[in-house]
C-alpha cells in the first residue's frame, strides 16, 4: 500500500503522527515528514496507515495505491 | 433522470429549527439515523444525513455537495456571506484558506502556546477565586473573547459586541424563521462595523487582522476580499470555542467522576475535550447543495437539492461509537465531526484546542469539583450552547 499526501492541504495537525508514528512525523517546524513517500509501506504498518488517513481532519492524506 | 425531490427517502414532518427540537435535538437525530441513511424534511425542504459514515463521506465529496451556493437554507441568509471561505468552492476556497492557514495552522499556533497558557492560567486563577461564578459569561465567553479580539487586533472595548454578531451569523444559516429574520438586521451592524470602524488602520500591527490586509498587498487575495475574511475570523472564532469550553464545564459538573479522572491524570485533557466536542457539537449541522443526481445507501438524492450534514448526529451514531450517549473522557474520539471534515474542516481547530486545553489545565490545577446549577440554554438555528450556567467550585 502507498499513502499519498496533498501538501497544499496539510496544515500540520499531527493526527497522523499519533495514529502511525512509524509512517509520519512532524519536524521541529511542524512540517510533515512522510517516511515512505512514493514507496510501499511495510505490511505491518498498513492498518496504522489507514487509521492515519482516516483521522486527518482536512483529508490531506489518501491511499494512493492499495496493497 | 432526476428523481422527484423527497421521493424514496423516509419523510419526517418535523421542524428541526423549532424551539422544542433545538432544546433537545438528540431524540430526533436518533429517529433519523434509525430510519435510513437519508431522510427528507419537507418542512425545511432539505434532505438530511445523520449517520457518521454518510456525513463524513458527504463532507469528503465537496464536488457533489458544494458550499459555493451557501451553507445556509435561505437565499437572504446566503447573500450575507457571498464569497466567504466557508461558502466557497475551489479554487476560491484554497486561495482564501491559505491566508488564514498562515496564521491559524498548528505550525503557526506553536508560537502562541506559551502566551495563551499563561493568560489562561492567570484568568482561571482570578475567576475560581470567587468560589461562585457563571461558567458561561465569566469564563467560557470572557476568555476566548479576549484572546480573539487580541489576535485579530480589534480594540478591546469592541469585543463584547462579537457575541451577538456571531450568534446572528449562525442564525442566518437556518430557515426563514424568526431567529433568522431578526439576525438579518443584526448582521448589518457587523458589516457596518467592519467597513467603518474596524478598518485596516484600526487593527493592531502584527495581528491576524492586519495580516489579512498584508496578504492582499502581496497579491494572495484582493483587497475587496479582506472584510469578509475578517468577518470569518470574528464569527467563527468566538461562539464555537465558547460553547466548547462552556459545555466542558457543564459536563464535568454533571459527571464528577469524569472530572476526577482528568484531575488525577491531566494528560487526559486533550481526549476529554474531544469527547465534549463529540457529545455536543457546537455547530450542529451545515447545509450543502447537491449538484448531481446521487444515491446514498440506495436512496436517491437528486441534483439541486439541499442536504443537511448533521455533525451532532454523526457524533452520536451507534454504528460508529460504542455507547454513544455516554460521556467518557478516555474515549479520545479524534475523528468526531464537530470541526467538520475535509476541504472545509475547521481552519481554527488548533486555536480552539489551544484555548480549551489551556483553560482546562488551569482548572485541573485548582478545582476539585464543580457544582453546577440549572443551565439556561441559548437557542440558535445551528449553534448549540448555553447562555448561563451557575457554578460553585470546591477548591
Amino acid at each position: 500500500m502507498r499513502i499519498g499526501v496533498d501538501r497544499k492541504r496539510c496544515e500540520g495537525y499531527g493526527m497522523c503522527e499519533k495514529a502511525a508514528p512509524e509512517l509520519f512525523e512532524l519536524d521541529q517546524a511542524g512540517e510533515l515528514i512522510v517516511k515512505y513517500e512514493g514507496r510501499e509501506i511495510p505490511a505491518e504498518y498498513e492498518e496504522a496507515g489507514r487509521e492515519a488517513v482516516r483521522v486527518c481532519p482536512v483529508a490531506a492524506l489518501f491511499v494512493e495505491k492499495e496493497s | 433522470m432526476t428523481t422527484a425531490i423527497g421521493r424514496g427517502a423516509p419523510r419526517f414532518e418535523v421542524d428541526l429549527f423549532s424551539d422544542e427540537i433545538l432544546t433537545d435535538p438528540y431524540p430526533t437525530y436518533a429517529r433519523f439515523r434509525a430510519a435510513g441513511p437519508v431522510v427528507w424534511l419537507p418542512v425545511t425542504g432539505a434532505y438530511a444525513l445523520s449517520r457518521y459514515e454518510d456525513v463524513r463521506a458527504g463532507l469528503g465529496d465537496h464536488e457533489t455537495f458544494i458550499s459555493g451556493r451557501g451553507v445556509g437554507l435561505t437565499d437572504e441568509g446566503n447573500a450575507t456571506r457571498k464569497g466567504v471561505i466557508i461558502a466557497s468552492d475551489n479554487p476560491l476556497h484554497d486561495q482564501l484558506r491559505a491566508v488564514l492557514a498562515e496564521r491559524l495552522s498548528p505550525r503557526a499556533m506553536q508560537a502562541l502556546r506559551g502566551e495563551i497558557a499563561e493568560k489562561a492560567d492567570a484568568f482561571v486563577a482570578e475567576v475560581v477565586r470567587r468560589g461562585s461564578f457563571d461558567a458561561i459569561t465569566d469564563l467560557a465567553q470572557a476568555f476566548p473573547l479576549t484572546v480573539v479580539a487580541d489576535l485579530i487586533g480589534l480594540p478591546d472595548h469592541d469585543k463584547h459586541r462579537l457575541l451577538e454578531w456571531a450568534d446572528a451569523g449562525f442564525n442566518l444559516w437556518g430557515p426563514r424563521n424568526e431567529r433568522m429574520l431578526r439576525s438579518l438586521e443584526k448582521w448589518t451592524e457587523l458589516t457596518s462595523y467592519i467597513t467603518t470602524q474596524a478598518t485596516r488602520e484600526k487593527l493592531k500591527p502584527g495581528s491576524m487582522g492586519a495580516a489579512i490586509y498584508e496578504a492582499a498587498d502581496r497579491g494572495m487575495i484582493t483587497h475587496d476580499q479582506c472584510p469578509q475574511l475578517l468577518i470569518s475570523y470574528l464569527v467563527a472564532g468566538v461562539d464555537t470555542t465558547i460553547n466548547g469550553i462552556g459545555n466542558a464545564i457543564w459536563f464535568f459538573g454533571m459527571h464528577p467522576d469524569q472530572w476526577e479522572a482528568v484531575r488525577s491524570d491531566a494528560s487526559l485533557i486533550p481526549s476529554a475535550f474531544e469527547e465534549v466536542l463529540r457529545m455536543e457539537a457546537p455547530l450542529q449541522l451545515v447545509r450543502r447543495y447537491c449538484v448531481r443526481d446521487v444515491e446514498i445507501g440506495g436512496t436517491p438524492v437528486p441534483k439541486d437539492s439541499n442536504v443537511l450534514m448533521i455533525y451532532a448526529s454523526a457524533n452520536r451514531d451507534e454504528r460508529k461509537w460504542k455507547d454513544p450517549d455516554r460521556f467518557d473522557v478516555r474515549r479520545n474520539p479524534v475523528d468526531h465531526l464537530s470541526f467538520g471534515y475535509g476541504l472545509h474542516g475547521c481552519a481554527g481547530q488548533a486555536l480552539a484546542r489551544l484555548e480549551a486545553h489551556a483553560i482546562l489545565q488551569g482548572l485541573v490545577k485548582r478545582v476539585r469539583r464543580f457544582r453546577v446549577g440549572t443551565p439556561v440554554r441559548r437557542l440558535n438555528n445551528v449553534m448549540r450552547g448555553l447562555e448561563r450556567l451557575p457554578v460553585d467550585v470546591e477548591l
